[in-house]
């Protein structure tokens, strides 16, 4: 296909961009550590890190994984914990370490973090103490001798007396750190104080070694890791700052980032940022709205991210009205669809349209975006970024015309290589010509606007973040008290899609809350379902026993009649 | 309303042997009643991935109502060829392939489903399967036959074109096809 988008394309915006300015993402964050060193690099709950700060911390971290844990080139590292500080010190130390980046949802239940490090075969984790229960009940199921642990308390990266009062209140007042024990954990402190006194070897690194196993879901429940590697970042931290960071000014920008890091699309995004020499402020808890607002209170921000459901969230709370934006220049929104009705009201309030990127995990992630020139809401979701190629096609790989529905498939250098030891679902992921099929269905228009008019891969999106129905069905299905299960996307003005399962059941006494205890127990927060409906004849199947979820989802596609569907986003 | 295919024919088959693209032998026959357990035991050394592809939902057993309906095809109305590798000792079944009467209601359309045994992927056998399934349902007298496939099922997809059907949309439902051939 043509790329007719680059006539599109906002003044300025170049339609490549010079993917080998740097050998490694190490080294790209690492010139702008040295470029911007006394500037603040990444504050949160007040307490600020600079360039020069972040690259001495994150050098004895990586000291210590080399030379104190005698980690390998292209070992695996999990990072299991919320927007911290310690978050960019353990990032960067272990990309300049040569080690390979896992990142872990701090709200994963055993099994989820079971199945990520053994998959991945990570020998170090890096984890908040919170959440360190979680780890021990794992690594008692299935002893790991060969893992390092390295637990990190909130507070670790204050000074002195807030990181103690912190901690404390943390662990003693809000009582948010259940009770474990490892044995021959070390902290996070430590660890940093023992790289300090110990050298760090150069690691030739180059765009082809692996920085990244990025997990995300599959069809048959299982999540599987993508090979995100330093060019493919690299990569789309020049594309995402040649679309939407050339009118802001290096070492000025405060960039406020209320994501979570461990999401591919905040980390992309808050890289790009650094690379400029951004001040990062980072959100550890957004969902608690008036600390968000207090925080975004205390700065004049230039750039914000957020998916819809935040910036619906934050234009509903009445404080919000007392947060001063007059310095905001972008916003950017990720992970689901923008509904019209929340851009307008962005606009309306601050002025600014929200810019949105549309990927997957898979690349990096953003492989289309609205341009930042856009008038008006339109309900596309843009043009392909520099250097990347997207087109349709049919089901037997062939290219169809403008304005013909087909499966949007993209190339370019953000692109995995493929799945960690994954070659099965490889196959699938790409045609032979090597387009990388994204499992959204849409079209193109003749000024290369993409838009999405359905999914192909059965999956819901539940404010931003992808549930696949089968995992669902299979923790279900494991109750004693079910017969049958099949869960399904239902439309939610909120979140964009909410879980609905659709049960038949076994043992009649089951009740909707036994089973939501029993889900909560094998499945994060967002994946448990929000509504059970329970039903006495069997699930709806072909005369072969395949399952109908047409006939489940009737109702929710009378409501897409209204609204486009919620798509997966970057 | 009369069955427009049903069979005044017998519906005897004759087992054949067959040689695979990659070198590999295996039994074509039709399935009997006693091969209900090797049905179970092929079924458990299914991937999850096949599984879900076979019956697009989780699902970690067969039930035994569909089990028998399996093993007691209604002549003239179902078959089931089951493939069993050329010179085994035990029934092992490394492939099956079914059509039903469609719930089209038009009673000259079946329906159909292929599975394969994980180490069996890429020989030929999901080929030889559908051919001979084709064959088998226009001697029962089917006027068509259409299968549910799901659209991330790229392999399926493929075949099912190199067989000349062709993939449908179905509305209220991107995640699956229909794929449909005349017979």
């Amino acid at each position: 296909m043509e790329a007719i988008w680059l006539k599109s394309y906002p003044p300025g915006v170049p339609g490549e961009v010079d993917v080998h300015e740097f050998a490694s993402l190490a080294e790209m964050l690492l010139s702008s550590c040295r470029r911007f060193d006394k500037l603040p690099a990444y504050s949160n709950m007040g307490v600020t890190l600079s360039f020069a700060e972040l690259e001495r911390a994150s050098r004895d971290f990586a000291a210590f994984l080399q030379k104190g844990l005698g980690l390998p080139k292209g070992a695996r590292v999990a990072l299991m914990m919320p927007n911290l500080l310690q978050y960019p010190v353990a990032l960067l130390g272990i990309l300049r370490a040569g080690l390979v980046v896992v990142n872990v949802n701090p709200l994963y239940t055993v099994p989820e973090l079971e199945h990520q490090l053994d998959d991945s075969g990570a020998t170090a984790i890096v984890v908040l103490e919170n959440v360190a229960h979680t780890l021990q009940a794992t690594l008692l199921r299935n002893p790991k001798p060969n893992l390092a642990v390295i637990t990190t308390e909130v507070g670790d990266m204050f000074p002195t007396l807030k990181r103690m009062l912190t901690n404390a209140v943390v662990k003693h007042v809000k009582h948010l750190v259940p009770a474990w024990k490892i044995e021959g954990a070390t902290t996070f402190n430590a660890a940093v104080r023992a790289g300090h006194g110990q050298p760090l070897e150069d690691v030739p690194l180059n765009d082809r070694d692996t920085a990244f196993l990025q997990y995300t879901g599959g069809t048959t429940g299982v999540a599987k890791g993508a090979v995100l590697t330093h060019g493919n970042i690299m990569a789309n931290v020049q594309q995402m700052g040649a679309w939407m960071a050339r009118d802001l000014v290096e070492g000025k920008e405060l960039f406020v980032c209320p994501l979570p890091l461990y999401h591919v699309y905040a980390l992309t995004s808050s890289l790009v940022f650094m690379r400029i020499g951004a001040h990062t402020v980072l959100v550890t808890n957004p969902r608690d709205m008036d600390a968000y607002i207090r925080e975004l209170k205390k700065y004049r921000f230039t750039i914000i991210i957020g998916v819809n459901t935040l910036y619906r969230a934050l234009l509903d709370a009445p404080a919000f009205a007392d947060v001063d934006t007059r310095a905001l220049k972008l916003t950017s929104a990720g992970g689901m669809a923008i509904q019209r009705v929340v851009a307008e009201r962005w606009k309306l309030r601050t002025g600014v349209t929200i810019v949105e990127g549309y990927g997957l995990t898979e690349t990096s992630p953003v492989v289309i975006s609205s341009p930042l020139n856009l008038a008006e809401w339109t309900g596309a979701i843009g043009l392909p970024v520099p250097s990347t190629q997207a087109t349709i096609l049919d089901e037997s790989g062939h290219e169809l015309a403008i304005g013909e529905v087909g499966e949007i498939c993209v190339r370019g250098p953000q692109v995995t290589p493929g799945y960690w030891h994954r070659p099965d679902e490889n196959e699938k992921a790409f045609t032979r010509d090597g387009w990388f099929r994204t499992g959204d269905l849409g079209c193109m228009d003749e000024r290369g606007y993409f838009r999405i008019t359905d999914r192909k891969k059965d999956m819901i999106v539940v404010s931003g973040f992808k549930v696949f129905p089968n995992q669902i069905e299979d923790v279900v299905a494991m109750h004693p008290g079910v017969a049958e299960v099949a869960a399904i996307g239902e439309p939610d003005d909120k979140s964009g899609e909410v879980v609905k399962i659709v049960v038949v059941k076994k043992d009649a006494a089951l009740t909707e809350q036994a089973l939501l205890a029993h889900c909560r127990e094998h499945l994060t927060g967002y994946k448990v379902p929000k509504i059970v409906e329970f039903r006495v004849e069997p699930l709806p199947k072909s005369n072969l026993g395949k399952i109908l979820r047409r006939e489940l989802r009737k109702v929710g596609h009378v409501n897409k009649a209204t609204s486009p569907p919620p798509v997966a986003r970057a | 309303m009369p069955d427009v295919c049903l069979a005044a024919r017998p519906s005897t088959y004759r087992p054949r042997h067959v040689v695979l693209r990659d070198g590999r032998g295996v039994t074509l026959r039709p399935i009997v009643e006693a091969d209900a357990a090797a049905i179970v035991r092929a079924f458990e050394h299914l991937s999850d991935q096949s599984r879900y592809f076979r019956f697009m939902q989780h699902k970690k057993q067969l039930d035994g109502g569909a089990l028998q309906r399996g093993v007691h095809p209604r002549p003239g109305h179902d078959f089931v060829f089951v493939a069993t590798p050329a010179g085994a000792r035990t029934v092992n079944i490394v492939g099956a392939a079914q059509y039903v009467l469609a719930a089209a209601g038009d009673r000259k359309t079946c329906e159909f489903a292929i599975t394969v045994a994980e180490e069996w992927r890429g020989s030929g056998l999901a080929g030889t399967l559908l051919s001979s399934l084709v064959r088998r349902a226009r001697y029962d007298g089917y006027q068509a036959m259409e299968g549910f496939v799901l659209a991330e099922n790229v392999a399926m997809l493929a075949l099912a074109r190199r067989l000349k059907f062709k993939a449908e949309p179905i509305r209220g439902d991107a995640t699956m096809l229909r794929v449909c051939r005349a017979l």
